[in-house]
C-alpha cells in the first residue's frame, strides 16, 4: 500500500500522524483514502476547483511531480510526501 | 590550519566619543551573533538597568560564518536590555553589514555609555584603517531613507549602514535598528524586534558606516572542505523545492487555513480578506509594476525578499513579510496588500518593529479610538509618530503601552512584547516557546507549526527548536535556508579546521538559553512570568484556547537529553 507522508502543519486532522498507509492507485485516491479516516485533511492539499493548492508541493519517492499531479499512477510501495511552505518573516 | 585569525572587536564609549580595536579572544572563535551577544551582555550589562540609560549596553555582532563564502550566512545580531520586555533581547537582520564587520575582521561592535547632550547625534565609522566617532548632528531627525540618499552621497559605494529612524531618537520601544540591503542603497532590513532602535538612539548614535572597501571573504582553515561544503549545500538546496522562493507573504493562504492568520486583534483566527492579502497578489504584479525577488544580501540564495513597486512602477518597499501583512493587515482589519505595502514603508522609514506596530494600532481599534480597516487613518498615524503626538507616541511604544493609553484590557502579549503572526491557540508548541523564551514573544526563537502535535511532546519540541534556532541565530545563517544543527557545525568545522561535535553544538546552544535566562533572572523575571496574556486563555479561536499546563511550560526550560533528531530538524522560525 502507497504511504501518505504528512508534513508537520497538516498534521490536525490527523491527530499528528505523519505517516499513513493507505488503499489507492492515484494521488488524488490515496489522498481521498486519508481524509475517509481524517476528515479536514483533503481541503488543506486540494482547493474547490479541484486542484492542488499552490501552496502545497508533491513528491513520489523524493521526486516532484509537476503537471497533473491528482491524477498521476502511484505503485503499492510508492511514498507520496505532501509539503507545504511555511516561514515566518 | 587555523581558520580566521586576527579577528579584533571594537568597543565604543558614547560618552565620551571614543572607539577602540581591541583583539577578539580566541577562546570566543565559535560564538557570533546571538550567543555572542548574550555571553557579553551577561558579562558587561547589569541586567536591572535603565535600557535608555548610559547603563544598557549595545551588541552589533555579525554570526560566525559571515563574511566567508557560505550560502545565506551573513546576518548580523543586535543586542541588548530591551526597553519593551526589560529583559534580553537579541534581534536579527541582513543585509550588508554583517558581511561587511566579518570581512573586516570585526566580530562585534560593544557600545556603552550616553552622550551628556542629549541632542547631540553621533556616527560610527568603521574602515579597514580606522575606526572612529563622528558629529552626526546634520542628520539628526531624519528618516531612514533619507538618511541612507545623504549618507550615500557622504561615503563610497561599497560602504553600507546601520541606522537608527526617529523613533528610535525618540526612544520608544517599539524602535527597530535598519540595516542596508544588498545593494547598499535602502535601509529595508531591520533587526525589528524589542526595541533595540531605542537603545541606539538613547546612546545618540544615528548610523554606523562599514566600508569594507576591497576586502575580500573571510578564508577558512579547510578551503578545499569549506568549498565542498558550499558547494554542496547550494546544490541540495537549489535542486530542492525552494519554499520560500515567492517569499513569506505566500504562506498567507496556509495561515489562514490553519487559523492563524489574526484578525480583529486576534479575535478570529481567520481573515475574510486573505485573498487580496496574500503574497501571491505582490509576486502577480511583478509583470505589470516591475519588482522582483531579490537577495538582501551578498550570497544568498534563497532570495526570499520581494522587491514591491507601486501602481506607477516605482520602488515602494522591500521585503513585504508574511508578518507585516498579518499585523498591520488583517490584525487590524485591512483588506489590501497595497495599503499594508504603504505602512510597511513608513513603518521602515521610521524605524518601527511592524509586528509592534499593528499590533498596538489593532488594540486602538479594539478600544473603539480608531475605525476597524481604517487604512489611511493607520497610515497617518505612523506619519505622525516622529513629531512625538501622545496618540503616535503610546503606538511607537507597542501593544502594552497602547492598551495602557486607551485602558483596554486586551493586549495579545508575553512579556510586554506582542505576540506575532503565529497564534498559540491552534499552535500551542509556540506558544510554549513564547513563554519560555528569554525574548518574549517571538516566532523566530523557536516556531513550531504542528496542530497536532500530542501536549506530552510540547515542551521537548519548543526546546529542540529554541536550542536549534539560537545556533542558527549565532552563525549567521539566515533561518529560511533552514539549517541543521549537523549542517552547521560541519561549516564551523570546516571553517576552523576542527571537527566539531554534536555535543558541542548541543552546549553552545544551551549556554545561549541559559545566559539569556540568567540575565533575564537577575532582571528580576520568575517563573511567574513565563505566561501569555489572560487573553490568550479565555478567548478562543476555532474553539482553542490557549491551556497549556504550567508544568509542562516549565519543563521546556529544563535540559532534556539530545535526541537524533535535535541534529536533523531544520531552523524554523
Amino acid at each position: 500500500m502507497p504511504k501518505v507522508i504528512v508534513p508537520p502543519p497538516y498534521r490536525g486532522p490527523t491527530g499528528g500522524r505523519g505517516e499513513i498507509q493507505v488503499e489507492g492507485h492515484t494521488v488524488l485516491e490515496c489522498l481521498e483514502a486519508v481524509e475517509k479516516d481524517h476528515a479536514g485533511f483533503l481541503a488543506q492539499i486540494v482547493a474547490t476547483d479541484g486542484t492542488v493548492h499552490r501552496f502545497v508541493k508533491l513528491f513520489r519517492n523524493g521526486d516532484q511531480i509537476t503537471g497533473d499531479a491528482l491524477g498521476e499512477k502511484l505503485a503499492p510501495d510508492d511514498e507520496l510526501e505532501v509539503l507545504a511552505a511555511i516561514a515566518g518573516g | 590550519m587555523s581558520g580566521p585569525t586576527g579577528d579584533k572587536m571594537i568597543r565604543v564609549d558614547m560618552t565620551n566619543q571614543t572607539a577602540e580595536v581591541v583583539d577578539f579572544p580566541d577562546e570566543w572563535k565559535l560564538l557570533g551573533g546571538r550567543a555572542l551577544s548574550a555571553k557579553i551582555l551577561l558579562a558587561e550589562c547589569d541586567p536591572t538597568c535603565d535600557p535608555l540609560g548610559p547603563d544598557n549596553v549595545l551588541v552589533m555582532a555579525p554570526g560566525v560564518i559571515s563574511g566567508t563564502a557560505a550560502p545565506t550566512s551573513g546576518r548580523i545580531s543586535i543586542g541588548g536590555k530591551s526597553p519593551l520586555t526589560g529583559g534580553i533581547k537579541e534581534a536579527n537582520s541582513g543585509g550588508q553589514p554583517g558581511q561587511h564587520l566579518m570581512k573586516l575582521g570585526y566580530r562585534v561592535v560593544i557600545v556603552k555609555g550616553q552622550p551628556a547632550d542629549a541632542n547631540a547625534r553621533y556616527a560610527l565609522e568603521v574602515t579597514a584603517d580606522e575606526v572612529k566617532v563622528v558629529a552626526a548632528d546634520a542628520h539628526k531627525g531624519k528618516w531612514n531613507y533619507a538618511l541612507c540618499m545623504d549618507l550615500h552621497g557622504q561615503y563610497p559605494k561599497t560602504a553600507s549602514f546601520i541606522t537608527c529612524g526617529p523613533a528610535g531618537e525618540l526612544r520608544l520601544a517599539g524602535a527597530s535598528v535598519a540595516t542596508t540591503d544588498q545593494d547598499n542603497r535602502y535601509p529595508a532590513r531591520h533587526a525589528a524586534r524589542g526595541g533595540l532602535g531605542a537603545v541606539m538612539g538613547a546612546k545618540g548614535l544615528k548610523y554606523v558606516m562599514v566600508d569594507p572597501g576591497r576586502a575580500s571573504v573571510r578564508q577558512p582553515a579547510d578551503r578545499k572542505g569549506f568549498g565542498e561544503l558550499c558547494k554542496t549545500y547550494t546544490k541540495d538546496y537549489l535542486d530542492g523545492p525552494q519554499m520560500f522562493k515567492t517569499g513569506t507573504s505566500s504562506v498567507v493562504p496556509v495561515a489562514n487555513m490553519l487559523h492563524t492568520f489574526p484578525y480583529k486583534n486576534r479575535v478570529e483566527g481567520q481573515s475574510p480578506d486573505a485573498q487580496t492579502l496574500d503574497g501571491a497578489r505582490i509576486v502577480e504584479s511583478f509583470e505589470t509594476r516591475g519588482g522582483e525577488m531579490h537577495n538582501c544580501m551578498t550570497g544568498c540564495i534563497v532570495k526570499c525578499s520581494n522587491i514591491v513597486h507601486d501602481a506607477q512602477g516605482e520602488y515602494k518597499t522591500s521585503a513585504l513579510e508574511f508578518e507585516t501583512l498579518t499585523l498591520l493587515g488583517a490584525n487590524c482589519a485591512v483588506a489590501s496588500w497595497e495599503d499594508v505595502a504603504d505602512m510597511d514603508r513608513l513603518c521602515d522609514d521610521v524605524g518601527l518593529d511592524t509586528v509592534e506596530t499593528g499590533a498596538a494600532i489593532a488594540v486602538l481599534m479594539d478600544a473603539g479610538q480608531m475605525e476597524w480597516g481604517d487604512a489611511e487613518g493607520m497610515k497617518k498615524l505612523i506619519a505622525e509618530i516622529p513629531d512625538g503626538t501622545d496618540r503616535g507616541t503610546a503606538i511607537g511604544n507597542g501593544g502594552v503601552a497602547t492598551g495602557k493609553f486607551t485602558g483596554h484590557h486586551r493586549v495579545p502579549h508575553a512579556k510586554g512584547q506582542s505576540i506575532p503572526a503565529w497564534d498559540p491557540r491552534p499552535l500551542k508548541a509556540t506558544g510554549v516557546t513564547y513563554c519560555t523564551s528569554p525574548m518574549g514573544a517571538d516566532h523566530t526563537a523557536g516556531l513550531i507549526v504542528n496542530p497536532g502535535l500530542p501536549p506530552e511532546q510540547f515542551a521537548w519540541e519548543s526546546q529542540k527548536v529554541q536550542l536549534v534556532n539560537a545556533v542558527c541565530d549565532s552563525s549567521g545563517f539566515c533561518q529560511f535556508l533552514q539549517p541543521t544543527l549537523d549542517d552547521i557545525r560541519a561549516f564551523y568545522g570546516a571553517l576552523y579546521g576542527e571537527e566539531i561535535s554534536r555535543e558541542a553544538i548541543h552546549d553552545q546552544g544551551w549556554e545561549c538559553l541559559e545566559d539569556e535566562w540568567a540575565f533575564n533572572e537577575r532582571a528580576g523575571f520568575g517563573q511567574d512570568d513565563d505566561v501569555l496574556a489572560d487573553c490568550m486563555g479565555q478567548d478562543p479561536i476555532n474553539g482553542q484556547v490557549f491551556d497549556v499546563p504550567a508544568d509542562v511550560i516549565a519543563a521546556a526550560k529544563q535540559r532534556m537529553p539530545a535526541q537524533e533528531d535535535l541534529f536533523t530538524v531544520k531552523a524554523s522560525g
